[in-house]
């Protein structure tokens, strides 16, 4: 009986405890929270482009590299306009990301996580670049 | 025995009282001179790396566009 007295609060406050901590997880979501015009542009506008782009990057003309971005690997004018464009559009998704999930001065790590799933997602023979900076193929 | 009887309910008061006052942060100092709280963001990677997962499989065609708002 005694011993409950002392249980009963101990498990609530630990019951209490571990739901917040499962609350702040599941606030840890991130995502685009408003579709805004220049979002949703800079998204249909990756959308279109990247068919072509894959092109590029089976030729080795292009490459991801680890900070989130296309690289230009090769000399070429189309790829060139491409890749710029490219990377002006995901400049702008990582910002409205970090602006939209309040994450201020994350633009790095948004940028860093990025270029990691970049290269989990490359496909065979593409030109991705490591976290230690070397240019390999995938 | 009695002892033990008397532990438990002081620690179960202090726990509520520690719960209760827990969620609230008070801040007393001059109205004209507010405070600034420069607080550190931790970034969790994974729902981040979740998020980036989402927005490339939208970009090349594999999940439709209301995948991007959970």
């Amino acid at each position: 009986m005694n011993k409950n007295i002392f249980w009963v609060p101990l498990s609530l406050f630990l019951l209490m405890t571990i739901a917040g901590s499962e609350l702040i997880s599941a606030q840890m979501k991130y995502d685009i929270k408003e579709m805004t015009p220049e979002v949703e542009a800079a998204l249909n506008n990756r959308r279109e482009r990247f068919d072509q782009l894959r092109g590029f990057k089976s030729a080795g003309v292009v490459g991801e590299n680890n900070r989130g971005y296309v690289e230009l690997l090769k000399d070429d004018a189309e790829a060139k306009r491409l890749v710029d464009a490219e990377n002006r559009d995901r400049k702008t998704v990582y910002k409205t990301i970090e602006q939209q999930n309040n994450l201020s001065n994350a633009l790095e790590t948004i940028e860093t996580v990025f270029a990691q799933v970049q290269r989990e997602k490359a496909q065979a023979g593409d030109k991705v670049q490591e976290e230690n900076g070397q240019w390999v193929t995938k | 025995m009695r002892l033990s009887h008397k532990y438990g309910r002081v620690g179960g008061w202090f726990l509520l009282v520690v719960f209760l006052t827990g969620c609230t942060v008070k801040a007393v100092g001059d109205p004209n001179r507010p405070i600034t709280i420069n607080a550190h963001i931790t970034v969790d990677i994974k729902g981040l790396k979740d998020t980036a997962s989402s927005i490339e499989d939208y970009v090349s065609g594999e999940k439709p566009k209301e995948s991007l708002q959970k």
